[in-house]
């Protein structure tokens, strides 16, 4: 019996619609929601045959077995109780001012983060807003506005976030950008693309049909610094861990090297290489140098396919630096054993090996993250890249930008793509003054800036070679910042400056608009409350699930809460005040830009909008011929001269020409990719002097039970074990996971709450003892929300980004660093802590879903 | 007849789908007469455990579930003195909310741990209903089978599941109850090690290794694998001797106690043979 009630019928209401947190129009993790007066009731997967009993959905064989999409969405659980976001004791409900900001007097820049909120009502907050941007445009120039917007956030079109304001500036005459870094790919963008082109990102590109071909040809998959059942989830859903269990039903042997025996290393690993963090490229090299004396490489391809492999062998074996690559080399600094080492090389020399990663581990977050990434591409080249079998895979972002080269799973006859709709963020438009992300506190604090690349994730690798400057030289210093993805202080580097930064006399208003009142939020002079994507009406396409392509007409699911309006309307609003809605707006109301996303689409010609309305969504059916597709770079395999990479000399570069001709000096970054444990940008390794103090190397991940700073307030998650410890105080403690060793060493006991610091400063966190982590290592997940006890020295929250390294990736590499750090934990003393700081300690607080919006309130104002 | 639900543990990747799409069911939603709402926090109807097993660098997890089994015998129908709790054709269990006056003897009666619950607030016995509300609409899953993404979950009628079924283990606890929530793939104990010679630096393949189970005297024999290690799951939790062969070295025997918990033997060296 079919399920499924009718929609908009007896007061009840079904709305279909993607739930995925990706932030760009490429949505995923599509759900029902189901309301009854006026209230969501439930949220449950989309099962796609609903309305399309006949779908041909895709089926891959290989091995006598065979794989097929679910007939349901495969939400996580972040989807699937969103509920507790909507609903939060956390959400802005109407414009919140910081009561001792004035913006005709005393300002008190220094005590954001500590001042309370005004309720002030929307005529009031927009005269500031419009008084404040005409002021600053007086005084300074519209490129003093910085604007503070990209991803990290839900998934619009017609009203989204991240950037939806940037229109309105530049109708107003300018603004500085802050560009977003690569934050989840910056040793494949600053590293690997100088091996093996693959632009613009620089993992494997194309990676079609490449999961298929592992199916048929590869004896094991390693998972690099990839989970699986974990980073997928936000924008892509759980269908990575239905290809991880046929991976294991057809033999092949899932190998999994990480620090941590991850989510999905808990389930799927047949072996677990526990490596310290950020030492790979010392386990890759010894991997290459047993291959070189033992000749258990592709000679052949390497002669064929690759440039400069003299010059890495030479470093490799030792005559470059009088120091041989050996197992027994790297053993001590990997914290593996050299027989081991030995073991997993020899293995990978003689079996067909693919590689797949997942926005984690040393090829992204680490110092100096470009040499692992580069050596990664470079060892999958000596066995024969683009061979059947032997890839580089990633586990999520399937399909990202809209690019069909980007699914290693079957195509869609096409991808739906609403991007020309998308009101905010876009990749081009980048205005002339810009600030990479990873550099605001350096910008405001110390100015001025040098760097090298846009560090845009759209920007080909010739970029990398060009010097940019803040501020420009007929351009003012930022004044006044204007958010609409508030998550540095969560989710960037060094946050404890940022919070210098953001307190600095220099910025003089700082706009938040945010549905919840959380990280960055804290530091806003006006607050605007802003609808979930629950309550406004928009258009969504699924993208990224690698199972089906989809198309929804997203009509709101309930009324606004409190006084909040949509990114859309707000910024509509202010527009108005200028004169220049119009102009805004393209003359288009929300329905209008609605009915444009449908006819641009790409499916307006498969189903007519009173259908794609009554049906409540369509599903896009699958390339007939995707079988026909050839996988990955195997084209290149085949014949290197007539399908070159995008490299300079075409083919993989173990020694770059390019980064030796541009940076001849640079140590940190070679030409050939090299073990580089520390330099002058960085000494966060266990080797250097810092370790006595701080020794233990920090791994912080893609969170398991958040999206990066979201749903950290989500009641029903925070009492998983995993995701919260609770301490005596109440209190729900983000976990800092170690082994026992580390434990026993610091008479630390599982649920204990310590403190984790460095000379950065230090944020307080729940033990979670397990064998689950290996010796020498502690591990947080990124994004717990920031509860500042001192600001910009200690955080209750556990917001580990408050004391990560400050540096860029390295000198000529503009990434960001955020995981592969030194320090030190030890149990605190609650009560003492308690007694010092009693302000921190008795704000309001909810322990199931943790920060509320009172805790920062004074007496509301009608 | 009736209802079944079967929990392949082996598909289950820990992700608490099933835990949070049954709080999104009935909290805060008023299911009378089949159940009333569940509190924000605390309770779980179904519930996801993690068994973190063995030491590092051999360790897996184990996702277990707690859950009302509707069981066929069930001790709380007969240990309710209100008679509130009522099992339906379908094989399901019901605490009637408007007949329970918070007795608690059915949490007193019943076998399993984390299966019912007590409602402060409303003063009533709460447990898993199978959603009946929504079977009774015509739904013919559970909010959680149909979270689950992997299919770890299968509801349905007992006899289209047989199959599944017979798969299924039963405790003794189960043979009196007669449960209708049956588990596959529950864990058992592991033993595992990596072989490796000191001298050589090199680890050990293909080394014969007898995994001796000390009570019945069952053997299991396999080899080390590519990496030396050998890495046995499924074992019954007893003491074992384990008894390790290879050409050239010395022969080692070691005793393995899996009465409680799962056991990684760690890298052993194997000395080679006095000649």
């Amino acid at each position: 019996m079919n399920d499924k009630a009718p929609r908009n019928t007896n007061g009840e209401k079904k709305i279909i619609r993607g739930l995925g947190f990706c932030s760009t129009t490429a949505d995923s993790n599509s759900v029902q929601v189901e309301v009854e007066a006026g209230r969501i009731i439930r949220i449950r997967p989309l099962h796609y045959d609903w309305e399309y009993r006949d779908l041909k959905p895709w089926k891959m064989n290989a091995r006598g077995k065979s794989f097929q999409p679910s007939m349901k969405s495969l939400i996580p659980p972040y989807s699937l109780g969103y509920k507790n976001r909507i609903y939060s004791p956390n959400r802005v409900l109407y414009p919140m001012k910081r009561a001792d900001w004035d913006p005709d007097g005393e300002r008190n820049t220094h005590s954001r983060g500590i001042s309370k909120y005004v309720r002030i009502s929307w005529d009031e907050a927009l005269d500031i807003i419009v008084g404040e941007i005409k002021r600053i445009k007086e005084s300074y120039g519209m490129e003093a506005i910085l604007s503070q917007s990209d991803g990290h956030g839900e998934t619009n079109c017609v009203h989204a976030a991240h950037g939806i304001h940037r229109r309105l500036l530049s109708l107003l005459g300018g603004y500085t950008l802050q560009t977003r870094n690569t934050d989840s790919w910056e040793g494949w963008y600053w590293g690997a693309k100088h091996v093996w082109g693959c632009e613009t990102n620089g993992f494997m590109d194309p990676v079609t049909n490449v999961i298929w071909d592992v199916a048929k040809n590869s004896d094991a998959v390693f998972f690099w610094g990839c989970d699986p059942e974990t980073t997928p989830w936000a924008f892509d859903g759980q269908l990575a861990s239905r290809l991880c269990y046929w991976f294991t039903d057809l033999g092949i042997k899932s190998v999994y090297v990480s620090p941590d025996l991850n989510y999905g290393g808990s389930v799927h690993a047949d072996k677990w290489i526990p490596v310290l963090p950020n030492t790979d490229a010392a386990l890759y090299l010894a991997i290459a140098y047993t291959w070189m004396t033992e000749g258990t490489y592709d000679r052949e391809y390497v002669k064929t396919h690759s440039v400069g492999f003299d010059k890495f062998q030479e470093y490799v074996l030792g005559a470059e630096d009088g120091i041989p690559k050996t197992p027994k080399w790297a053993a001590d600094k990997v914290g593996v054993p050299s027989y081991t080492i030995k073991a997993l090389a020899r293995y990978w020399g003689k079996h067909r090996v693919s590689i797949a990663i997942g926005n984690g581990g040393p090829g992204i977050r680490g110092p100096y993250s470009t040499e692992p990434a580069r050596l990664q591409a470079m060892l999958l080249a000596m066995q024969g890249l683009g061979k059947p079998g032997v890839h580089q895979f990633k586990m999520l972002e399937w399909g990202l930008y809209n690019h069909k080269t980007k699914i290693p799973l079957p195509w869609p006859k096409y991808i739906p793509n609403i991007s020309a709709v998308q009101r905010g963020w876009r990749y081009t438009d980048t205005p002339r003054q810009f600030i990479p992300k990873n550099m605001i506190h350096d910008a405001i604090l110390r100015p001025p800036l040098t760097w090298y690349g846009t560090t845009l994730s759209r920007d080909y690798t010739d970029q990398q070679f060009i010097r940019y400057t803040y501020p420009l030289e007929d351009a003012p210093e930022i004044h006044m910042i204007w958010t609409d993805s508030p998550s540095w202080m969560t989710c960037w580097n060094d946050t404890n400056d940022f919070a210098r930064a953001f307190r600095h006399p220099k910025i003089e208003f700082i706009l938040a608009q945010h549905p919840w009142f959380e990280n960055d939020c804290r530091m806003a002079d006006l607050v605007l409350p802003t609808q979930t994507v629950m309550e406004c009406d928009d258009f969504g396409v699924e993208v990224m699930s690698g199972q089906f392509c989809a198309v929804f007409p997203e009509p709101r699911a309930i009324e606004p809460l409190g006084e909040s309006k949509s990114h859309f309307e707000i910024v509509s609003m202010i527009a108005g005040r200028f004169g220049l809605l119009d102009e805004f707006t393209q003359g288009r109301d929300v329905e209008g830009w609605i009915k444009t996303a449908y006819e641009n689409c790409g499916a307006a010609s498969d189903i007519s909008w009173k259908e794609l309305n009554r049906k409540g969504y369509y599903v896009v059916p699958c390339d007939e011929n995707w079988e026909d597709h050839k996988p990955g770079l195997s084209p290149f395999y085949e014949d290197p001269e007539n399908n070159p990479l995008s490299t300079p000399s075409g083919k993989i570069e173990f020694y770059s020409e390019r980064l030796a001709k541009n940076f001849p000096d640079d140590r940190e970054r070679p030409p050939v990719p090299h073990w580089v444990p520390r330099g002058n940008y960085h000494q966060e390794d266990l080797g250097c002097e810092r370790a006595e103090r701080y020794p233990l190397l920090v791994m912080s991940n893609h969170p398991r039970w958040r999206t990066h700073s979201q749903h950290d307030d989500m009641t029903w998650l925070r009492e998983i074990g995993t995701c919260k410890v609770k301490g005596p105080d109440g209190y729900l403690y983000e976990p800092a996971w170690f082994n026992p060793k580390e434990a026993g060493a610091r008479g630390i006991k599982d649920g204990d709450v310590i403190k984790i610091f460095n000379e950065r400063g230090a944020l307080l966190a729940g033990a979670l003892v397990s064998e689950r982590i290996r010796p020498g290592v502690v591990y947080i997940d990124h994004g717990s929300r920031w509860d500042p006890i001192i600001i910009g020295e200690l955080d209750r929250g556990g917001a580990i980004n408050t004391i990560t390294p400050h540096n860029r990736t390295s000198r000529h590499a503009a990434g960001m660093v955020s995981s592969g750090f030194l320090a030190e934990i030890e149990k605190i003393d609650l009560d003492e802590l308690e007694k010092r700081y009693p302000e921190a300690f008795e704000r309001p607080y909810d322990p199931a879903a943790g920060l509320v919006r009172e805790r920062a309130l004074t007496t509301e104002k009608d | 007849m009736g209802k079944v639900l079967i929990i392949d543990i082996n598909k289950c990747n820990g992700c608490h789908n099933c835990q949070i799409a049954c709080k999104d069911e009935h909290v805060g939603n008023d299911w009378s007469p089949i159940a009333r709402p569940q509190p924000m926090t605390g309770h779980f109807w179904t519930k996801v455990t993690d068994k973190v097993r063995g030491s590092v660098p051999k360790v897996k997890v184990s996702y277990l579930h707690s859950i009302c089994r509707h069981c066929d015998e069930a001790p709380c129908i007969k240990a309710c003195t209100e008679k509130a709790i009522y099992k339906r054709p379908d094989g399901i269990v019901i605490i009637d909310p408007l007949k329970c006056r918070g007795h608690k003897d059915c949490i007193r009666e019943c076998p399993y741990e984390d299966v019912i619950w007590f409602n402060e607030e409303l003063n009533i016995s709460q447990k898993c209903t199978f959603c009946a509300h929504l079977i009774d609409k015509g739904w013919n899953e559970t909010r959680c089978s149909d979270a689950c993404p992997t299919g770890a979950f299968t509801f349905g009628e007992e006899e289209e599941l047989k199959e599944l079924i017979s798969m299924a283990e039963l405790s003794e606890i189960d043979l009196k109850t007669k449960p209708r929530v049956y588990f596959i793939g529950l864990p058992k104990r592991f033993i595992g090690a990596t072989l490796f010679d000191p001298e050589e630096d090199e680890v050990i393949i293909g080394a014969d290794v007898s995994i001796i189970n000390a009570s019945n005297k069952k053997e299991i024999s396999i080899k080390t694998d590519d990496f030396g290690d050998f890495w046995v799951d499924g074992l019954s939790p007893d003491n074992y001797t384990i008894i390790i062969k290879k050409d050239g070295y010395a022969e080692k025997r070691l005793d393995a106690d899996l009465a409680d918990k799962d056991v990684n033997l760690g890298d052993i060296p194997m000395a080679r043979e006095d000649k």
